[in-house]
């Protein structure tokens, strides 16, 4: 190669630190120009071996390293464990810890998803955005501090039931703090739903289509922005949802925009659910008297993560460990569309991109 | 969304020619189907009949189902030599329970409903790859080669997932003793700090 000419193709590193957000995932991307051509992911920075620790804790003890797993989605890995506990060893749980469940998950389906879409207006440049969805997404943390004694890892989740309650004046506070985000969230999906410089960047871009959804093996939010109207709480529905009306909203686009609207629509669904939650949480216990023994079996347990399907394998032999856990969190198939939304698009969106599909590496890498 | 037909049964027993035995339960309306299939070379015919039904690939599980525990004798040496050999079990298709055998688990999804397809592989064997019928199977697959030593043939990337290609294989066949695996994150530098002051203290 001459001074003069310069090769048309570079592979360019982008991470293992701060691609989008503080976790470490590591793009090789091939460029030309400005535009990216492929990418090839390499994984690895955070792999712990969880699966291999739930095998030596009994499956009590599970329930509480489960949730360690990952921050946002923290109840969801437990809420799935119990739930295929509770399958193999047959038990029902009751009512109102049934309830309580919607309502434990659909708090923290609100403060990830607030967390998803502030981070969108922050890579974008709008810090002010960012700063406002932080703030309404404090209103989300101050209720799981107040419920549950916790911001993050909430522990509301035991085989059998629930391990909190609701008393009256706990359904107080929380039906006054949704009156106070429903307005925020209302004016929050209004400037997303119209603002020029979320627009400008997020429009067209990291484009996904249906096939290709399809074809990785989307789930969640990732998937229903482009059509494919799959949620587990609708189609496999479990501890209350099927008593419960469940909003899906779905777009086609499947852009960076279209995953942020869907977000800030479930939102909105989220609130509703936890206004009919309070308005029909049954009186009742909260778990079943006694701790129940978990027989030998297997068990498949599957909910609908901020992520989207959260899937837990279970196999027992009698034993006070699990012989097998196993799970497939809803980021690990999404990972995969990547490499088609990223063909195409231009350097500075690759971190926008990769936000979009709310990606947590904790979780994926385990 | 098609959830899983009420023949699967019948359709997965055409698919595979080895045989299956295909077992169910349903809860809240969800139904979930598990299938052992005898051959495991039947694995690929079973994923190109649930790729026409319209199934997902959710998640690969591999795991070495231990072999059950031997009994205690009470009369300790009397008669060894008379007692007969102790058969190993083994599973629908024949594969023995040994402790090293492997069993691997697809999860499919249909609509709601699941569909675990269960095959089972003796030590040293190997498995046909799904990912050039599912995508969705090519992580998964590369997770279980680098945990255990086992084959997936015709996998068209067959790189380390997880690992650093550093790191020994069949990481999941390996006894390492907590010492070891702990062995750079505890140091003697506390204790040499404990007996400093101890001694300064004296």
């Amino acid at each position: 190669m001459t001074a003069t000419e310069t090769a048309k193709t570079y592979t360019i590193p982008v991470g293992p630190l701060h691609v989008a957000l503080e976790e470490p995932m590591y793009f090789h991307v091939d460029i030309e120009g400005e535009t990216v051509r492929d990418v090839d992911i390499r994984a690895g920075h955070v792999h712990r071996g969880v699966e291999y620790l739930t095998t030596k804790r009994s499956i009590y003890q599970n329930v509480v390293l489960t949730e360690r797993i990952c921050a946002l989605c923290s109840n969801s890995h437990p809420e799935t464990y119990v739930m295929a506990c509770e399958q193999i060893a047959g038990l029902e749980i009751p009512l109102r810890a049934a309830y309580l469940r919607v309502v434990a998950a659909e708090i923290k389906r609100i403060a990830s998803h607030l967390f998803n879409v502030g981070i969108l207006a922050h890579l974008t440049g709008y810090d002010t955005l960012f700063m406002y969805a932080m703030q309404v997404r404090e209103i989300m943390q101050d209720v799981k501090e107040t419920l549950f004694g916790n911001r993050m890892d909430i522990g509301a989740m035991c085989i059998g039931g629930v391990r909190y309650d609701l008393d009256a004046e706990m359904k107080t506070y929380l039906s006054a703090a949704l009156d106070k985000l429903a307005p925020e969230v209302d004016a929050l999906a209004d400037t997303y739903r119209r603002n020029h410089t979320i627009l400008r960047r997020s429009r067209g871009v990291g484009l996904l289509t249906k096939q290709q959804a399809i074809d990785c093996a989307t789930v969640g939010p990732v998937a229903r922005a482009c059509g494919l109207a799959y949620d587990v709480r609708v189609d496999a529905p479990y501890a209350a949802y099927d008593r419960l009306k469940v909003d899906v909203p779905t777009l086609l686009d499947g852009d960076v925009w279209s995953r942020a609207m869907i977000r800030v629509s479930e939102i909105g669904a989220s609130i509703q659910l936890l206004r009919d939650c309070l308005r029909d949480l049954p009186d009742g216990p909260t778990r079943l008297p006694d701790r129940p023994d978990i027989p030998a079996g297997r068990a498949m347990g599957k909910c609908e993560a901020p992520r989207g399907e959260l899937v837990y394998f279970l196999k027992t032999n009698g034993a006070d460990e699990p012989e097998r856990v196993k799970w497939r969190v809803p980021s690990f198939p999404n990972w995969d569309a990547l490499r088609f939304m990223l063909r195409g698009a231009k350097i500075a969106d690759i971190a926008i991109i990769v936000n979009s599909i709310d990606p947590c590496v904790s979780c994926t890498e385990r | 969304m098609t959830r899983l037909p009420a023949d699967i049964q019948t359709q997965l027993a055409a698919a595979a020619p080895g045989g299956v035995k295909y077992t169910s339960t349903t809860t809240q309306g969800v139904v979930t189907g598990w299938c052992d299939v005898a051959n495991s070379e039947d694995l690929l015919a079973v994923g190109k009949m649930l790729l026409q039904l319209g199934a997902r690939l959710a998640m690969v599980s591999a795991l070495q189902p231990p072999a059950p525990e031997e009994e205690e004798d009470s009369d300790e040496g009397a008669d060894d030599a008379a007692k007969p050999e102790k058969e190993i079990p083994k599973t629908f298709g024949g594969t023995p329970i040994d402790g090293k055998s492997y069993e691997l688990d697809y999860h499919f999804v249909l609509g709601g409903d699941f569909l675990t397809v269960i095959a089972y592989v003796p030590a040293g064997g190997s498995i046909p790859s799904l990912t050039p019928l599912f995508r969705a199977a090519d992580w998964p697959e590369r997770e279980i080669m680098e945990n255990y030593s086992l084959i997936v043939r015709d996998h068209p990337d067959p790189r380390r997932l997880f690992l650093d290609p550093a790191i020994d294989a069949a990481v999941l066949e390996r006894l390492i003793p907590f010492s070891t695996l702990v062995n750079a994150a505890s140091t003697k530098a506390l204790w040499d700090k404990v007996l400093a002051a101890k001694g300064g203290a004296s």
